[in-house]
C-alpha cells in the first residue's frame, strides 16, 4: 500500500461559458435521488419524504408522480429498458414502477426496516437490494432469486460492473465483490475502515472507494492490490471516473481531487486540484462518453470542468440558493439536471 | 469554526443499565407535552411515528475509525441514520438516542467529532445516565460500563428512590460525585423529572459544578491546613494530642513577609515539599524549618506529643499540616502561651482518591498562550486519551475577546468561541473526568501553557 499526500495550488480563473437552463421543475422536498431514464426520455426525482416524480427530459412536464415508500425513499434504479424504475425506502421494501402506467408492479420485502441501497443490472432484469446487513438479488418480477450471508456490518453501497458480469458491495471493512449467477462472494478487499461508497472504473480494472476515515482507496481488481489516498478534510462520498478509465475524480473537502490513472497509476503522482468550491463537494458526475466532469457542493455552485492532464479548467457554473443534493448527465451528455436541498431541479444545457 | 447564532439540532444521549427506568423515561419524554418533535433511535426493530414523533430502531455497529486516533470508535449507524434524518423536510426539533445497557457512551460521543456533516448540523446537548438506586451497587465497583456511563454524564438520574433509604441514597450520591463532580444529580422515582432539566441542558456547565462544590474546582493539597505566625528568634513547640491517624506530614516554611506573593510562593514550595520523601520525627525531636524538609510526626500511642523547633531569624513562618490541626488538638506555644497564628488556610485535600474514576477541576487565572494548549492537549491526549472519557474547559486566550469554549471524548476534541468575556473576569477553566488521572501533571501542564 503506498501513500500519496495532496498539496494544493493556486490556478489562473478561465474564461466561462454559459449554462443555458432548459426546464425548471420544483418538487417541495429534499432529493435524495436524481436518475436519467436509460433512453434520456424521462427524469426521476425521488424526495426524501417519499413521494418519486417523473419528469419529461425534454420539458420538465410531471408525467407521474409516484407514491414512492410511506416512509421516507432512499434510493433509486432504472432497469436498462427504462420501463421499470426500482425504488427502496424506510417502509422496508422494494417496490418496482412501471413508468408508463404510473402504477406499481412488484412490492417486496428487503430484509430490514431500512433499504437504502437498490441496483439494477446495466446488463440483465436482475437487481440487487441492500437493508442493513441483508443483501438480496431479484428478478425484474420482484422474485427472489437469492438471499446471500449477511455481510459484515450494513452494506453502505451496491455497484454493478459495466458488463453486468459482476457487482461490489462496500461495508465496514472494504468491499466485497459477486458474481450474480453464483451463491458464494467471489473475493473480498479487506480494509479495516469505514468504507463508505465504491466507484468501479468502466473497464472493470479498478474499484475505488470513498471512506469514513478520510481517505480514499484503489483496488485493483486483477491483483487485489491497494493504493491509498489521503490528505482529504473530510470522509469522501464523491468518487466519478472518466469513460475512459483515466481520471477519478473525488471529493471530500472542497476542492476537486482527480487522480490520473493513466500509464502507471496514480502513486506517487500529484492530483489535479480543481479549486472554485466555497463548500465541501457533494457531488460529482463525469459524462459518459465525455471529459466534462460536473461538481456540486454545499455551497450551491454547480461547476463544469473540462478535466485535461495540465489544462484543466471551469468552463461553467451556476449558483442555486441551496446545497446542491444531486446532478445527472443525460444519456447522451447534452444535459445535465441538477437538484438543490430545497427541491429546484433544473436542466441545463451547455 | 465560528458558530455563534446556533442552529444545530441538539441531541441527547441516554444512557443506563436494563432495568435502571431508561425506557420509562423516554416514554415519559415521548408523551410529555413538551410542544417538541423528537426522533428517537434505539438499538431495537422497528420503526413507528408516535403523532408528532418517530422513533428509529437501529444495530449498533461500533466501527473503529483510522484517522490517526490510536483507539477512536465511533457508531456507524448513527452517521447513516443522523445523516438521513438531517435531510428530512419536517426537520426535527430534538433528537435522542438511546443506548444498549451494556453501552459505553464514548463510541456514541465521539461520533459527533468526527463527521463533519453530524458536526456541522447537530449538537451534543448532553449525556443522560439513569442509575437504579438499588441495584447500582452491584455494578458500581466491578462493571467498566457502569463506571464509564456515570462518568460520562452530563445528567444522572438517580432512580428508584422509593426502594433505598435516604442515608443509603446519600451514600451513593457522595459515592458518584466523587467519579463525576460535574454532573448534576436529580433523584427520582419513576424517572419523573421535569423536561427542561434533562433537554436543552447545555453543553458548558462548568458554572453548575461550581454551585455543586465550591471546593471543587480548586486544585488539591497533599495538605489541609496552613498557619501564618510572625515568631522571633528562639525554640517553639508544637504540641499534638491523639487523633485519627498516629502519624501526620508537616513542613514550616519561612516567609519573606505576609503579603499575598509570598503566601502564594509559600503554597508552591510546599508542594513541593510534600512531594519530598518524609523524615520521621520522633517526640522531644526537631522540626527542621525550609523548603524540602517534609516531617513525618510520630506521634505518641497515648496523651501528648511534643516537638521543638528552633529560630534562628525571627520572621513570618508558615506551617503546613497534613491534617487539619482540630483533629489532632494541635497548637504551637512559645516558652509561655499558645500562640494563634495571624491568618489559616485550608485545603482540599486529595487523599480521597479510593475511586478509580474521579474528576480533576482546575482554575487558572491568566491568559493562556493557544498554540502552547493546543500543543499540550494533543501530547496529553495522545498519551493519555484512552483514560480520560470527558474533558470540558472555558478558557481565556490571549488575543481573543470572546471566551473559548472546548470539549472532548477521550482523543477527540473541538474548541471555538463563545461569547464575549464583557465585564466578566477573565479566568480558565477545566475539568477532567476519567481514570488514573494525575491532578498535579493536569495542574502543571495547564499551567505551563499560560502565557508568561
Amino acid at each position: 500500500m503506498s501513500r500519496v499526500m495532496m498539496q494544493r495550488k493556486d490556478k489562473p480563473k478561465p474564461q466561462q461559458q454559459p449554462l443555458k437552463t432548459l426546464w425548471r421543475a420544483v418538487i417541495d422536498d429534499h432529493p435524495i435521488g436524481l436518475a436519467w431514464s436509460p433512453d434520456g426520455n424521462l427524469l426521476a426525482v425521488a424526495g426524501v419524504s417519499g413521494p418519486i416524480t417523473l419528469h419529461d427530459g425534454e420539458n420538465g412536464a410531471v408525467r407521474h408522480s409516484l407514491a414512492g415508500h410511506t416512509l421516507d425513499t432512499m434510493a433509486i434504479s432504472w432497469h436498462k429498458d427504462s420501463r421499470i424504475l426500482a425504488s427502496v425506502g424506510q417502509d422496508g421494501k422494494v417496490r418496482l414502477w412501471d413508468v408508463e402506467a404510473g402504477t406499481q408492479t412488484a412490492e417486496i420485502a428487503g430484509g430490514a426496516s431500512w433499504v437504502e441501497r437498490v441496483a439494477f443490472s446495466p446488463t440483465s432484469d436482475c437487481l440487487v437490494s441492500a437493508a442493513g446487513r441483508k443483501l438480496r438479488l431479484w428478478n425484474i418480477g420482484g422474485d427472489l432469486i437469492r438471499e446471500y450471508p449477511d455481510a459484515n456490518s450494513t452494506i453502505t453501497d451496491i455497484k454493478w460492473r459495466h458488463d453486468g458480469q459482476q457487482f461490489a458491495i462496500s461495508a465496514y471493512n472494504g468491499v466485497v465483490l459477486y458474481d450474480p449467477t453464483q451463491p458464494e462472494p467471489l473475493r473480498r478487499f479487506e480494509w479495516q475502515g469505514s468504507t463508505l461508497t465504491l466507484e468501479w472504473s468502466p473497464d472493470g480494472s479498478y474499484i475505488a472507494t470513498g471512506d469514513q476515515d478520510s481517505t480514499v482507496h484503489f483496488w485493483m481488481t486483477e491483483t487485489g492490490q491497494d493504493l491509498q489516498m489521503w490528505g482529504y478534510e473530510t470522509k469522501v462520498l464523491e468518487l466519478a471516473w472518466s469513460f475512459n478509465n483515466r481520471y477519478l475524480a473525488t471529493g471530500g473537502g472542497t476542492q476537486v481531487v482527480v487522480w490520473d490513472c493513466s500509464g502507471n497509476g496514480p502513486a506517487n503522482t500529484k492530483p489535479i486540484m480543481l479549486e472554485e468550491h466555497q463548500g465541501l463537494i457533494k457531488h460529482l458526475k463525469f459524462q459518459h462518453e465525455g471529459n466534462l466532469l460536473a461538481s456540486g457542493g454545499n455551497d450551491g455552485m454547480l461547476g463544469i470542468w473540462r478535466v485535461e492532464k495540465k489544462k484543466s479548467a471551469l468552463l461553467t457554473s451556476a449558483v442555486f440558493k441551496d446545497p446542491i443534493a444531486g446532478i445527472a448527465w443525460s444519456p447522451d451528455d447534452r444535459y445535465i439536471a441538477v437538484v438543490d436541498e430545497i427541491g429546484t431541479v433544473s436542466v441545463a444545457q451547455l | 469554526m465560528m458558530n455563534t447564532v446556533e442552529t444545530r439540532v441538539p441531541v441527547t444521549v441516554l444512557t443506563g443499565f436494563l432495568g435502571s427506568g431508561k425506557t420509562t423515561l423516554l416514554n415519559r419524554i415521548l408523551t410529555e407535552n413538551h410542544g417538541k418533535k423528537i426522533a428517537v433511535i434505539e438499538n431495537e426493530f422497528g420503526e413507528v411515528g408516535i403523532d408528532n414523533d418517530l422513533v428509529i430502531g437501529a444495530e449498533e455497529e461500533i466501527f473503529e475509525m483510522n484517522n490517526g486516533c490510536i483507539c477512536c470508535t465511533v457508531r456507524g449507524d448513527l452517521i447513516r441514520i443522523l445523516g438521513h434524518l438531517m435531510k428530512r423536510r419536517d426537520k426535527f426539533d430534538y433528537i435522542m438516542i438511546e443506548t444498549t445497557g451494556m453501552a459505553d457512551p464514548g463510541p456514541v460521543a465521539q461520533t459527533f467529532y468526527v463527521d463533519d456533516d453530524m458536526q456541522q448540523k447537530l449538537r451534543l446537548d448532553a449525556i443522560v445516565t439513569v442509575v437504579d438506586a438499588k441495584h447500582i451497587w452491584e455494578h458500581i465497583d466491578d462493571s467498566d460500563e457502569a463506571k464509564e456511563q456515570v462518568a460520562f454524564a452530563d445528567v444522572i438520574l438517580l432512580n428508584k428512590i422509593d426502594l433505598v433509604a435516604p442515608e443509603d441514597l446519600d451514600k451513593l450520591e457522595a459515592r458518584i460525585k466523587s467519579m463525576n463532580s460535574m454532573a448534576k444529580i436529580y433523584r427520582t422515582h419513576d424517572a419523573v423529572v421535569e423536561m427542561d432539566k434533562i433537554l436543552n441542558v447545555g453543553g458548558f456547565n462548568l458554572d453548575r459544578a461550581m454551585e455543586v462544590d465550591p471546593k471543587f474546582m480548586e486544585p488539591e493539597y497533599p495538605f489541609e491546613w496552613s498557619g501564618t505566625y510572625e515568631l522571633a528568634a528562639g525554640t517553639y513547640e508544637w504540641v499534638m494530642g491523639a487523633g485519627p491517624d498516629p502519624v501526620m506530614g508537616m513542613a514550616v516554611l519561612p516567609m519573606a513577609n505576609n503579603g499575598m506573593a509570598a503566601q502564594e510562593a509559600g503554597l508552591m514550595d510546599a508542594v513541593l515539599t510534600f512531594a519530598e520523601a518524609e523524615q520521621a520525627v520522633q517526640a522531644g525531636e526537631m522540626l527542621h524549618t525550609g523548603k524540602g524538609q517534609h516531617h513525618q510526626l510520630v506521634l505518641n500511642e497515648d496523651g501528648e506529643t511534643i516537638f521543638k523547633i528552633t529560630l534562628e531569624q525571627p520572621g513570618f513562618y508558615q506551617l503546613f499540616t497534613e491534617h487539619h490541626p482540630d483533629e489532632f488538638d494541635a497548637h504551637l506555644c512559645s516558652a509561655d502561651a499558645v500562640l494563634d497564628p495571624l491568618q489559616t488556610g485550608e485545603y482540599k485535600p486529595d487523599h480521597e482518591h479510593d475511586e478509580e474514576v474521579t474528576s480533576v477541576g482546575i482554575t487558572l487565572s491568566g491568559d493562556l498562550h493557544l498554540e502552547k494548549l493546543n500543543g499540550w492537549l494533543s501530547q496529553l491526549l495522545r498519551v493519555h486519551g484512552q483514560d480520560i472519557f470527558r474533558m470540558k474547559g472555558v478558557l481565556s486566550v490571549r488575543g481573543w475577546d470572546e471566551r473559548f469554549v472546548f470539549q472532548g471524548v477521550h482523543m477527540l476534541f473541538d474548541g471555538r468561541p463563545d461569547r464575549p468575556w464583557g465585564s466578566e473576569l477573565r479566568h480558565n477553566k477545566m475539568i477532567f473526568i476519567g481514570r488514573n488521572l494525575d491532578r498535579t501533571a493536569l495542574e502543571g501542564g495547564f499551567r505551563a501553557c499560560l502565557v508568561s
